[in-house]
């Protein structure tokens, strides 16, 4: 009998809380069922299941395939009327196990014709005044006369292929159904004006320099083929200027014809070299191939000015062949000077490259190259060796563009050569960015039309440790900084976007056309989500490895976001679903606190609560075993002697050890004075680690770290008790603000009035 | 005519956003209302290369911000556009911006004004043009904050103002 007491007794004790509950729930009305809410609930819901194509570890299925398309082209670079003309042969390899009725071809330039949908799709108000060369513009003039003109799209024995051209996209109408595994070739013809990127701001187009010359960023600039694949069939959602590009791989024999003064570098290998390069030149390269540490002059400053004063009529021709590539570009000016030198990427020499005209200097003969060998290293370290043969940063005004092997950047000087720290760092940042596409998403080709974040979010979180890298590896060149000023990655630095008013953010997953705030959303907050990732929550080791893992799974590969995510997790064991659901999947954002400390004393003087709880049952002191006493400080069976008693005076308590115990075991065990229970509150949606330092009143500290899943059954509020020798004086939430936590006035107990920015700011003025 | 002298510095309005990497016209102004100091405390946050180059077409000179370059001239220009082109109304009454300073982040400027006087805030109209006779994709974005609210704006060239209403 008296068992059975004590056991219900014990049962009663340790359940009260939920006792207690229960009674209040029967006076007020019985709640509805629900659905599976929880924070922490599996993305079965949202992932498509896996299949042969995709498993579901994040890898490509047993029967995952791709489409190829494969192009020889000559084109023709005509200067003085800024012109390109263009011929190719397409041919298209239908790996999938579909056949295929029609093919889809991209034509981008299309987004410039006339006719382009681009200016209709912006809502637009009258300006209540407008200057007149604009007025015309908009309402007079006949416009830029931009788009692809198509000469011809014929099949190989020279008959013309039905074609429909929809905006951006031109289906081609095939006279025999393509059935797996076949290839069909077809040829288009085509020309087109280019348009001047500093004026009409395009991805890519010619800059007019003073004299007269013009330098030529050129790409998007032949019909490509669209992508076919198992999630979206044809990928031919229209191109309207934001949401870049979804391209197959493919091999490319390019021949390009310019005036015979222009210096020319693009996608491929330069297979003759030796007809375009004079022999100073092929001396000057050969140097390159072994300079290491320092970039050789191609073409001179001197040379290239002396170029800039005169125009050749006769022509000649560039040929390169690239391998496995989803694009092409190429620059071309009779004002660049060219520089190289090679660097070591998993014991092979790859050609890091820079292009830019004299109005780039000192700035890009003194850093540009140098920037592009480091990424290089930083990004291989990241993800895989970089595959191709050389990597070339283009200086462009305004331009920050990336295409496989080349990338367009800006960084100008002023015109006497001076420059602020912030086009320097500007231009090496956007070289960093830029040369680390060639990773994503030029080589782990995921779908830019549909989800910006895989390419830029990615890409800007490994370009933040690509700039913290480069801080290190050439502290000469960021002095007197001590680390690289990165502007995208820290977690603080995306507070003031995820605190902003929800009617204005949009979830990542979000197709990029369709976003408030293009930046943060597709560049900023996947970055640093990933950057939380790596530094908070799986530890770099872990993270490191599911990122490589990804890379390397899918270069040369098109992987969707899923696949990202299941590798993630499958390649770390780190069950991230929640983050991927709070980070990517919702508008949600950080809010953790420290809501409430309470102090407590231990005693062995029964509290008022046991008492009347034994006397309900009919119980007597006598039946209990020996029981120890948790007194709040400040409650009504606190007394000011608790204070400074120890555990020795609890007399329960030194009853039981004394009967179980050893001395020497007694003499090990730990003696806690402080006894606290926190509870942590949560505002914000984002179930994050609570990161907590405690300060001891000898001014010691201690870090503590409870893992996110921590609210999965109470996602309000969660407390934790703890047992300490020395005073708590001070908690805090977050020190170091890693996990963009938007409100960090609850962040500290006891509660301080932390200055704000502006009254910091204020105050600092004063001074 | 003051607004004809504005309209007179646009140029050539650009099309499409370009760009891999980070060219979105956009500036970030943050309002904090603090009742118990009846202040408005706002911190306006611009691209300033982007504000270096409106500045120097506008003026026909070059205009240096947060280099060696840097004149007392150029800071009075900054400062000066700023206030011209932020407009904040409270309870239906234009206010006056009161410059407390600037500090140079990375690649951008911080310029910090300050409102004195403001009681029984009801409601806060804000108009933002800064860069937009520049940019034609200029955006810029307002967060505003009082102890119980957290309310934003994204201004745009044709819808360049917003009203806030606190009840």
């Amino acid at each position: 009998m008296k068992l059975v007491k004590l056991l219900s007794l014990v049962v009663l004790f340790s359940s009260t809380g939920v006792l207690f509950a229960q009674d209040v729930e029967k006076e007020t009305e019985r709640k509805p069922g629900h659905t599976n809410e929880n924070r922490f609930k599996q993305l079965y819901q949202e992932f498509s299941t896996p299949n042969q194509y995709r498993s579901a570890n994040g890898a490509p299925g047993p029967q995952y395939y791709q489409q190829q398309a494969d192009y020889v082209m000559d084109i023709e670079l005509d200067d003085e009327n800024a012109r390109i003309y263009g011929e190719e042969t397409i041919t298209y390899t239908n790996n999938s196990p579909d056949v295929l009725e029609y093919l889809w071809v991209q034509l981008d330039q299309n987004v410039r014709a006339k006719t382009s949908q681009s200016p209709l799709i912006e809502p637009s108000g009258a300006a209540p005044v407008e200057q007149a060369s604009s007025f015309v513009n908009k309402f007079m003039g006949e416009g830029f006369d931009g788009g692809f003109k198509i000469d011809f799209v014929k099949d190989t024995k020279g008959n013309n292929l039905p074609h429909t051209v929809n905006q951006t996209m031109m289906r081609i109408d095939l006279p025999n159904a393509l059935q797996p595994g076949a290839k069909y070739s077809f040829s288009i013809k085509w020309w087109y004006n280019i348009v001047e990127h500093t004026v009409d701001r395009a991805r890519s187009g010619y800059e007019t320099f003073e004299d007269g010359n013009r330098g030529y960023v050129i790409a998007q600039f032949y019909p490509r083929m669209a992508v076919y694949n198992d999630v979206e069939g044809w990928q031919n959602s229209q191109f309207y200027g934001r949401d870049e590009f979804a391209l197959p791989f493919g091999d490319f024999e390019v021949n390009i014809t310019t005036p015979a003064d222009h210096v020319l570098d693009g996608t491929g290998v330069l297979t003759n070299r030796k007809e375009v390069f004079s022999k100073e030149m092929m001396n000057r390269y050969n140097k390159a191939k072994k300079s290491y540490d320092k970039p050789v002059m191609i073409v001179t400053q001197e040379e290239a000015e002396a170029a800039s004063k005169g125009k050749v009529r006769s022509k000649k021709t560039w040929k390169l062949d690239a391998k496995m590539v989803r694009d092409f570009g190429f620059a071309s000016s009779r004002r660049y000077l060219w520089d190289m030198m090679a660097v070591k990427i998993g014991g092979k020499d790859v050609m890091a490259v820079s292009v830019y005209p004299p109005e780039g200097n000192p700035l890009w003969e003194d850093y540009s190259t140098l920037v592009v060998a480091s990424t290089l290293k930083s990004y291989s370290r990241m993800s895989f060796d970089y595959p191709y043969h050389k990597a070339i940063s283009v200086h462009a005004k305004q331009q920050g563009m990336e295409y496989p092997m080349i990338c367009w950047n800006y960084g100008r000087p002023d015109k006497d050569g001076s420059y602020s720290d912030r086009t320097k760092y500007g231009m090496m940042s956007v070289i960093i960015h830029e040369v680390g596409h060639n990773y994503f998403p030029m080589i782990v080709n995921s779908d830019e039309r549909q989800w910006t974040w895989m390419d830029e979010g990615l890409n800007t979180f490994v370009q933040y440790v690509a700039e913290q890298d480069f801080g290190e590896w050439y502290p000469d060149a960021i002095a007197p900084n001590k680390a690289y000023p990165s502007r995208r990655g820290p977690a603080k630095n995306i507070v003031s976007y995820m605190a902003g008013d929800q009617d204005y953010i949009a979830p990542i997953m979000t197709k990029g056309l369709n976003t408030y705030n293009f930046g943060a959303n597709a560049y900023s907050k996947p970055a640093t989500g990933l950057n939380i990732l790596r530094e908070t929550i799986m530890g770099r080791e872990l993270f490191d490895h599911a990122f490589r893992t990804y890379s390397q799974r899918w270069m040369f590969k098109h992987p969707t976001p899923e696949d990202f995510f299941r590798t993630m997790e499958d390649a770390s064991a780190v069950d991230l679903d929640w983050f991927w659901r709070a980070w990517f999947y919702t508008t949600d954002y950080t809010d953790i606190g420290v809501k409430d400390v309470k102090k407590f004393y231990v005693s062995s003087k029964m509290s008022k609560d046991i008492k009347e709880m034994i006397a309900a049952r009919g119980m007597k002191e006598s039946d209990l075993p020996p029981l120890v006493y948790l007194v709040e400080e400040g409650s009504d069976e606190f007394e000011e002697s608790m204070k400074t008693q120890s555990l020795n005076d609890v007399t329960t308590l030194q009853t039981y050890l004394m009967d179980n115990m050893t001395p020497a075991e007694r003499a090990n065990l730990k003696q806690p004075k402080y006894f606290y229970q926190v509870t942590f509150e949560k505002p914000g949606g984002i179930p994050m680690p609570i990161i907590v330092e405690y300060t001891y009143s000898d001014g010691s500290t201690k870090r503590e770290t409870y893992p996110a899943q921590i609210w999965r059954k109470n996602d309000a509020e969660v407390g934790k008790t703890i047992a300490s020798d020395k005073e708590i004086t001070n908690i805090m939430v977050d020190p170091d603000e890693e996990t963009a936590d938007i409100d960090t006035s609850n962040n500290a107990w006891p509660k301080r009035k932390k200055l704000g920015e502006f009254d910091t700011f204020k105050e600092g003025q004063k001074n | 005519m003051k607004r004809l002298t504005i309209v007179l510095l646009l140029i050539a309005a650009p099309l499409l956003t370009a760009a891999g990497i980070h060219k979105f016209y956009a500036s970030v102004t943050k309002i904090e209302y603090v009742a118990p100091k009846k202040s408005l405390q706002v911190i306006t946050q611009i691209f300033t290369d982007d504000l270096e180059k409106t500045l120097s077409e506008r003026s026909q000179r070059k205009v240096h911000l947060g280099t060696k370059k840097e004149t007392t001239a150029d800071v009075e220009l900054m400062k000066q556009y700023v206030i011209k082109k932020l407009e904040i109304i409270v309870n239906n009454e234009p206010v006056v911006l009161k410059y407390i300073g600037h500090k140079f982040e990375t690649d951008q400027v911080k310029l910090f004004f300050e409102v004195n006087n403001v009681t029984n805030l009801e409601s806060v109209e804000v108009q933002n043009t800064v860069l937009m006779g520049m940019f034609e994709d200029q955006q810029n974005i307002i967060h505003f904050k009082t102890s119980e609210n957290r309310r934003s704006l994204i201004l745009e060239r044709e819808n360049p103002k917003g009203l806030l209403k606190f009840d």
